[in-house]
């Protein structure tokens, strides 16, 4: 049958385990076909972050020297399937720094699938995702991102689900009887099961063409060789910031060019300019610096750098002023506070029409309290 | 004994100054309160400052070679060497600057390590730089309650049945982490009486930080700042709520917001209404139920804890400062 | 007094003491100390040279040797020059912030007073403490005089500070025997060693708010090699360094001998020579010439820089005896042949000569046992009947050990 990998790209610790039931479940149902398989976490992603782009692999084969035909040990040149579990993470990812932004399908093969999960249509992702030069499908498995943490797992499915599609897609990997067959000796709930199935026969692929897709270059670095580096292991600082686009005025740091943490995002901050009170605490509360200070006093939330925490719109003491909208509504990094600047009206109605999307929406990121995923779990089967 | 930089109180959040020392581009995760504690820190002290960090989260998150979000000088040291990185950071320039090899100016010398290499395996080191008045410097412990960077560990100053990767709950043991967390600045303080400052922080109050930075580093000599830092993947919750559970970590009493001045205990912010009885301390249910890093708690644990708490508060001399009762003769 | 006489004393001055003057000397700016035997006579020297307004330096007394070593490495960071040292599990306990001072490139200078490792404590010299750290960037030399002490140290300075080197650099000074007896030393007057020894000059690595740098991010593994390459190629500079050096130091002080990397003894005609490093040089030297009257052709080498390693040189003149006996006053168990380190590496220097010399190794003098003239007749014998025979039926042992 030859050898199949999978990659699972996922949201550091917010997906963690999601990510490694999924890659377990592959290896573990195609054992049941005689298979013998690795599952494994990219080395270079650790310690993971919250947010932060990672990846785990599950690597199948039919004999142990099969197996190890191309296995690179921390990642692979290329996979069968990337499974996308979050769909922002279609605009790109970006792990570490000198990394670049790496498209998400960066590993997929030629006629390999994309698999993502998503409450957007294929339309939607495949405008978010960089083109390739070869064709390969898309397929979407629906829903709201599964976000969970370290120690409480949100069970809401997602990992069987995905397993059960990828017996539809990749039918080379593992049959749906196995795959059934290992998720009820996992989980020991025939629910899940079902779920797996259901999974597998709503699946549905298309064609991404050469060439179809986001045009942008995703930005990427050079490394440099020992010859050019400073010896000493030493790195220049990052020049002191200036004023607000170099103006006169304001403040804008200058920023890590190596690193920018906006492919983090899940959810971006949207800022009421007309009722901030300028109270500071948005700006002082951000870990991540990424607040500019503009010349007329106000706080704008620089979406180079922002990595979409939210603690801005949980510390502002005005209702609606700063809001986290999906970051699935946007499809590049533009400054509001220039947006307002040029036209304030139409700036209100953008807004306004984004919070109001985003109160409808179940986006959760993470743990509030104790029996929250159960709630939630209960309120989607509901719908 | 070498002079300090001016660096005066700050009075109000307007005040706090624009600059960024600490920037944007660190690999920490969404929310990381340890991350905020780095930037107000710096910002409180300026660009004449030399900052070392020991390994932890705030070292290999926040840098990434061939790159660094540092604006200020900032040099990589050992787990357990904050102590000696700081002593020696600061001998190193008064030798220079007393023998005429460099210029002679004030220079803010800050070291900072993480509860793991603090609390553990640094201890003796930052315990030996406290002994030292004519070197000056300042220690910072960033404590998230974990050995964080190594993917969640317990140290010192892990909670008591808090979940991490060397204490999950099973069937067989509840609570495998049964310690409970170490007294930093009560310790330092009541074994150092030459270190004249010594506070408790947290990154939810800024500007009590910054200014508590600052008075660490114009009082002279060596100093001692301990900051509780709510940490999303450790403490796993919704990072948006990193500023809030700072907050109720003081107001539940579980973390007391302090400083020692020249010997003199101040009690800080919610700490003091608290002390004063104008504030009723929340229940530190509220806060634990609030993390997955409890979610295994039964009612019988939060009531330990609940009494832990309240001991601290009803019955130490110094609330989470000094565990003593001073027993009448 | 002519201006040599005024430029140079005579005192009677241990091993020890002659590096504190050294550091006296060289004005260095920051020393930490920690007491372990028999290093820390050298800080006991330097704290009254402190006191007694000689030496201009901070004297911080560590609480472990793990600080010891940290605060003069961060002390160097910032442009200080530094000096630092210990001994056995002293030295070990350092051991973390030893290895990163190689890596950071930084010119420590630290004393070794070679002392057998624990367990059992034992105060007496074996050279594993220092011989531990030989592949991790550190140069590593041997005195095995006061007067080489006061000089090699002098020299380390010169050489670790220079900006095509900037690696730290340890003496390894015997315990006891070096550390504790007092000799005569010829002690230079501060003006010859001001011509000698210009100020520690970090460049643009140096950390001071006017050069915002940021030294030793996290690496993956895109960048740790070309780090470690770097390393490798400061140490390959080195050599060329250490060999420039010694041409100064003579032309200042008057002193050298004909090789910075080693020194020969009554070798030109030898058919046999002993091959150590440090002390036991002393009771060798006093063998070979007792052995030379009876008309045996021995001689013998002593190793100076053990790192970095002069192959090309060694090997050349290696290639001259029949036979070689390799002193190691260390052990390496479950070792090729069960040899010790110097053995291993010299080894491994001759093997690519086409006509390759007999070499065996012994093991003596371990936890400060002294080597005597008959240790040293008995391993004659040994490597002479080894090249009578043609044949190697043992290719270790161990001297002077009670069965």
């Amino acid at each position: 049958m030859g050898k199949v990998a999978v990659e699972v790209v996922y949201r550091g610790i917010f997906q963690k385990n999601l990510a490694r039931n999924i890659c377990r479940g592959i290896v573990l149902a195609a054992r049941k076909e005689g298979k013998i398989g690795i599952s494994f976490g990219r080395y270079g992603d650790s310690p993971e972050r919250n947010g932060i782009p990672a990846k785990q692999f599950a690597v199948v084969a039919d004999s142990q020297e099969e197996l190890e035909e191309n296995l690179a040990m921390y990642e692979a040149d290329n996979v069968d399937v990337t499974v996308a579990v979050d769909d922002t993470l279609c605009k790109g990812v970006e792990s570490w720094g000198w990394y670049g932004l790496q498209p998400i399908n960066a590993l997929t093969r030629e006629n390999g699938i994309l698999l993502v999960t998503s409450m957007q249509g294929r339309g939607d992702l495949i405008q978010d995702t960089h083109q390739k030069d070869v064709p390969y499908k898309i397929g979407v498995v629906k829903g709201t991102v599964s976000f969970s943490g370290l120690w409480v797992y949100k069970d809401d499915h997602t990992d069987v689900r995905i397993l059960g599609a990828l017996c539809k897609v990749c039918p080379g990997l593992v049959s749906i009887e196995k795959m059934e067959e290992a998720i009820r000796e996992q989980w020991k709930d025939e629910l899940k099961v079902q779920s797996a199935h259901k999974s597998y026969e709503r699946m549905e692929t298309r064609v991404v063409e050469p060439g179809e897709g986001n045009t942008e270059t995703p930005f990427r670095f050079d490394l440099p060789g020992w010859t050019q580096m400073e010896e000493g292991i030493v790195v220049r600082g990052i020049a002191q910031g200036k004023g607000f686009r170099e103006g006169d005025g304001g403040y804008e740091p200058k920023r890590n060019p190596y690193f920018k943490k906006y492919s983090t995002r899940s959810m971006r901050p949207v800022v009421d300019f007309d009722t901030c009170i300028k109270c500071t605490l948005c700006w002082l509360q951000c870990p991540d610096t990424c607040f500019d200070v503009t010349p007329d006093g106000l706080y704008d939330a620089n979406m180079q750098a922002c990595c979409g925490c939210g603690v801005c719109e949980a510390v502002c003491p005005v209702a609606d002023c700063i809001t986290m909208v999906n970051e699935a509504e946007f499809t590049d990094n533009a400054g509001q506070w220039e947006m307002w600047q040029k036209d304030k009206d139409g700036y209100k109605k953008w807004m306004t029409e984004l919070i109001q999307k985003q109160k409808a929406q179940d986006r959760s990121h993470g743990f509030h309290h104790v029996g929250q995923y159960k709630e939630e779990i209960a309120q989607m089967e509901d719908k | 004994m070498a002079t300090t930089v001016d660096l005066p109180q700050v009075k109000g959040v307007k005040n706090i100054p624009i600059e960024e020392m600490f920037t944007s581009g660190h690999r920490t995760c969404q929310g990381c309160e340890s991350a905020l504690v780095m930037r107000l820190m710096i910002k409180a002290a300026g660009d004449r400052t030399i900052v070392v960090g020991s390994t932890g989260c705030m070292y290999v998150a926040n840098t990434t070679y061939y790159t660094t979000p540092w604006v200020v000088p900032w040099m990589h040291t050992q787990l357990g060497s904050s102590g000696s990185a700081a002593t020696g950071t600061a001998a190193g320039l008064k030798a220079l600057m007393r023998k005429g090899k460099i210029k002679e100016e004030p220079i803010n010398v800050i070291a900072f390590c993480g509860d793991g290499g603090g609390a553990d395996m640094g201890l003796s080191a930052i315990s030996a730089s406290l002994t030292h008045p004519e070197y000056n410097h300042l220690v910072l412990l960033y404590d998230n309650e974990s050995y964080a960077n190594t993917d969640i560990q317990v140290s010192g100053m892990s909670p008591w049945g808090a979940n991490s990767t060397f204490s999950p709950p099973g069937k067989a043991r509840r609570i495998m982490n049964t310690r409970w967390k170490k007294n930093m600045v009560g310790m330092l303080a009541a074994g150092h009486p030459e270190c004249r400052y010594l506070a408790t922080a947290c990154a939810s109050y800024g500007l009590d930080m910054t200014n508590k930075v600052r008075r660490a580093l114009t009082i002279g000599g060596p100093t001692f700042i301990h900051s509780i830092d709510p940490c999303p993947k450790g403490w796993d919750y919704d990072p948006k709520f990193s500023h809030e559970l700072g907050m109720l970590a003081i107001e539940t009493g579980l973390w007391v917001l302090y400083e020692i001045i020249d010997g003199e205990l101040i009690l800080n912010g919610p700490s003091r209404a608290i002390a004063k009885g104008m504030k009723r301390r929340k229940p530190v249910e509220e806060y634990l139920t609030r993390q997955g890093r409890f979610a295994h708690f039964t009612p019988e644990d939060t009531k330990y804890v609940q009494g832990k708490v309240d001991q601290m508060w009803e019955r130490w001399w110094g609330p989470g400062v000094i565990p003593v009762n001073i027993k009448e003769s | 007094m002519t201006t040599a006489e005024i430029l140079e004393r005579e005192q009677l001055i241990s091993g020890s003491e002659a590096i504190a003057v050294a550091c006296s000397l060289a004005d260095v700016d920051v020393i930490t100390a920690y007491p372990i035997r028999p290093y820390d006579t050298v800080m006991q020297f330097v704290s009254k040279l402190v006191a007694d307004g000689e030496l201009d330096c901070e004297f911080i007394v560590a609480e472990s040797e793990h600080s010891q070593f940290e605060i003069v490495k961060h002390a160097s960071s910032v442009g200080a020059r530094v000096f630092c040292g210990s001994s056995g599990v002293g030295w070990f306990y350092a051991f973390e912030a030893i290895t990163v001072t190689a890596g950071l490139r930084l010119p420590v200078v630290a004393m070794v007073g070679n002392r057998a490792l624990d367990d059992p404590g034992a105060f007496g010299v074996e050279h594993n403490d220092a011989l531990a750290v030989r592949d991790l960037g550190w140069m590593l030399n041997w005195v095995s005089t006061a007067q080489e002490a006061l000089d090699t140290a002098l020299m380390a300075w010169r050489i670790a500070e220079d900006p095509r080197v900037f690696l730290p650099c340890a003496i390894s000074a015997d315990g006891s025997f070096l550390t504790h007896s007092q000799v005569l030393v010829k002690v230079p007057d501060r003006s010859l060693v001001q011509k000698f020894l210009p100020p520690y000059n970090r460049g643009n690595l140096v950390l001071h708010p006017d050069n915002p740098i940021t030294i030793a991010p996290q690496v993956n593994e895109d960048w740790l090699m070309e780090i470690r390459k770097q390393t490798d190629e400061a140490m390959r500079r080195a050599k060329g360094v250490i060999e420039e050096v010694y041409q100064e130091f003579k032309g200042v002080f008057g002193r050298g001998s004909p090789s910075p990397f080693y020194e020969e003894y009554m070798t030109e005609d030898a058919e046999i020579v002993f091959v150590g490093m440090g002390t036991l040089s002393m009771p060798v030297r006093v063998a070979v010439r007792r052995m030379r009257e009876q008309g045996v052709k021995v001689g013998f080498v002593r190793i100076k820089w053990f790192r970095p390693f002069a192959t090309q040189e060694i090997r050349e003149m290696l290639s001259r005896f029949k036979g070689i006996g390799v002193i190691d006053r260390d052990y390496s168990y479950g070792s090729p042949s069960y040899g010790g380190v110097l053995f291993n590496e010299l080894r491994s220097v001759l093997y690519p000569l086409a006509k390759r010399p007999l070499v065996l190794s012994f093991i003596a003098g371990l936890g400060g046992r002294e080597i005597r003239a008959q240790n040293v007749f008995e391993m004659t014998d040994i490597v002479r009947k080894a090249l009578e025979t043609g044949k190697v039926e043992q290719e270790n042992y161990w001297i002077g050990v009670r069965g």
